[in-house]
């Protein structure tokens, strides 16, 4: 048996070794730049990089996990935040994504005239890179000179100081990055249910369902992998989601919508002649353990490795 | 009923419509526009045909420094030289593992899709401090390693599930006619790949293209390498609270050109492309 095993994994080299000589730049790009450079950030965060006086740009120390504890346990720390702030970003924005994607979707996949043309035109945020629209939209959201404000004053509503308010700074985030998304889940889901069979529909009128049954008992079944997957993955990339953040509201008011990339970025590079970089290190380390946690869920909750293993 | 639930559904879509478009109109007439910064109120939005001028664009393209053909050419070595080196290695990474089922196979797919997962940007302090240390700051080489690097992980993706789609069959049938195993992919498999490779190739390249937060850091001292991401960023910076939004918008608008006009062209494959990985069940 153990023979056997074998020569069919010599038979299986003897015909598909040529892969290995395919993957080798692939590999060493890996190795590289992704594994070397994630390992050089967790051994960074250990250290006194930047955080340990001027001696520690010439000379840094490993200090163990000094910057983690320090980072959850003093008064100041804003690693709580960060987390809240992250959560707050990822869930809010994909409960939109959903809601709103669905919704279209819904009010999409009728008879109705004109529907090409809906599509079309709600595509189009798509057309333009999002670093472009996002600049845009920031300087859209400005308290005194944006067009946000100078739109409200016409319908009489008081100008609102947007970026400068927790809530409504969330708000702005809120309406960007639904703004970014929403075509692409209202697209997907729209796909989804056209592939749903149409009699089970007619057999539902025909036990006297309404619209919101058949959206209960037939849709939403039919979607829920479809919603699972684009969910986690919508988590998982808006979690990491920099530019929105970065652009419009840095973080601010204070660190109200701070997350750990931007804060990481903010922390290595925004400090003008004195960067943190071993808590922007540490950021990032505390930023990637949540994202192989999600991914965890991705892998165990989704078909995603299943499609890619076959 | 019926037609009140008909006006409802058409009230929905022309509301999605309008947010949907708002900012694209915005950008496009304030690009425009003669009308100067403080007097940006809803009126601007509607402006008349003597309100109209080239003149942000002309300050674009003639009164910029660095100037936006310097900006531009670079931004297209960046963008086109990450694109071509990601899109050369991503061919043959998605090759082998569709094709191939050598031992470790299984393993190696775990691992760059984990890979793939991890955000690009948790990436840029490693970098800069590896970049650093080898004198590779404030070079065209050093920014180019990273956004192809960035490229090869999600492009063989997208190859290796394009592959996968096409039968074995047809790699066989070349075998058969006496081909080895890499003339069969160069002259049977890789042309057919060509619609993934072009959404490949235009997905690698709009992400140095409007890259700012790397190239922030890598090109701090040689303002004649930056891209016009960094540039727009200037314009736009609302720091000083002064930005000139017919500047802005205008800059915007060039800059978006060569997407918007390939988006255009390739909709349906570049939609169908993105969304189909996503469509399950």
């Amino acid at each position: 048996m153990a023979d056997l095993r074998d020569q069919s994994l010599r038979f299986r080299l003897r015909r598909e070794w040529p892969a290995y000589i395919y993957l080798i730049p692939t590999t060493v790009v890996l190795l590289v730049l992704n594994a070397y450079p994630i390992a050089y950030t967790v051994y960074i965060s250990l250290t006194d990089f930047g955080t340990g006086g001027p001696h520690s740009y010439l000379a840094y120390r490993y200090i163990g996990l000094t910057n983690y504890y320090t980072g959850f346990t003093t008064g100041a720390s804003i690693s709580w935040s960060l987390i809240e702030n992250s959560f707050i970003w990822a869930g809010g924005s994909v409960a939109l994504f959903l809601i709103v994607g669905l919704g279209l979707a819904t009010v999409l996949n009728q008879e109705i005239r004109g529907k090409t043309v809906y599509r079309t035109l709600m595509m189009l945020p798509w057309a333009m890179p999002a670093f472009i629209t996002i600049l845009v939209w920031d300087n859209m959201w400005q308290y005194e000179t944006g067009i946000i404000n100078g739109l409200l004053s016409q319908v009489g509503v008081a100008p609102v100081d947007w970026l400068q308010h927790p809530t409504t700074a969330w708000a702005a985030l809120f309406v960007t990055n639904v703004w970014l998304s929403f075509p692409f889940y209202t697209v997907v889901f729209l796909a989804t249910m056209q592939a749903i069979p149409k009699e089970l529909y007619e057999a539902a009128s025909i036990d006297g369902a309404g619209s919101l049954s058949k959206f209960v008992h037939i849709t939403l079944p039919y979607l829920r992998p479809t919603i699972i997957f684009v969910g986690l993955m919508g988590f998982l990339f808006t979690f990491n989601n920099f530019y929105p953040i970065f652009l419009i509201t840095s973080g601010g008011p204070g660190v109200s919508t701070q997350i750990f990339i931007t804060q990481s970025y903010k922390d290595a590079f925004e400090l003008g002649g004195s960067p943190a970089f071993s808590t922007a290190a540490m950021y990032s380390v505390l930023d990637f353990l949540f994202v192989m946690a999600i991914t965890f869920i991705v892998i165990w909750r989704t078909d995603l490795t299943r499609n890619w293993l076959k | 009923m019926r037609i009140a639930k008909r006006v409802a559904t058409h009230v929905i879509l022309i509301a999605a419509c309008l947010f949907a478009l708002f900012p694209i109109y915005f950008i496009i007439i304030t690009s425009f526009s003669t009308l100067p910064i403080a007097s940006i109120t809803a009126h601007v939005l509607v402006p008349k045909p003597s309100q109209l001028t080239l003149a942000s664009y002309h300050a674009i393209l003639y009164d910029q420094s660095p100037s936006f053909a310097s900006l531009l050419e670079n931004s297209l070595i960046f963008a086109g030289s990450a694109a071509a080196i990601g899109l050369g290695l991503a061919a043959f990474t998605g090759f082998a593992l569709s094709k191939f089922q050598f031992p470790g196979r299984r393993t190696f797919v775990y691992f760059i899709l984990i890979i793939s997962l991890f955000p690009g940007f948790i990436m840029i302090l490693p970098f800069y401090l590896m970049f650093a240390k080898i004198g590779l700051i404030d070079t065209y080489i050093g920014l180019i390693i990273p956004y192809s690097a960035g490229a090869v992980v999600f492009s063989g993706i997208l190859v290796k599930n394009y592959m996968d789609s096409i039968p074995d069959d047809i790699e066989e049938a070349a075998l058969m006619d006496g081909l080895g195993r890499t003339e069969a992919f160069f002259r049977v498999l890789l042309p057919l790949c060509l619609p993934i490779l072009g959404l490949a190739a235009f997905l690698a390249f709009i992400g140095p293209y409007t890259d700012y937060a790397l190239a922030n850091v890598f090109l701090t001292a040689d303002p004649t390498k930056w891209t016009l991401a960094l540039g727009l960023y200037n314009i736009a910076n609302t720091d000083t609270g002064q930005q000139n939004y017919g500047l802005v918008t205008a800059f915007a608008m060039l800059m978006s050109l060569p997407i918007v006009a390939f988006y255009m062209a390739f909709q349906r494959y570049i939609i169908g492309g993105l969304t189909l990985g996503a469509v399950r069940g």
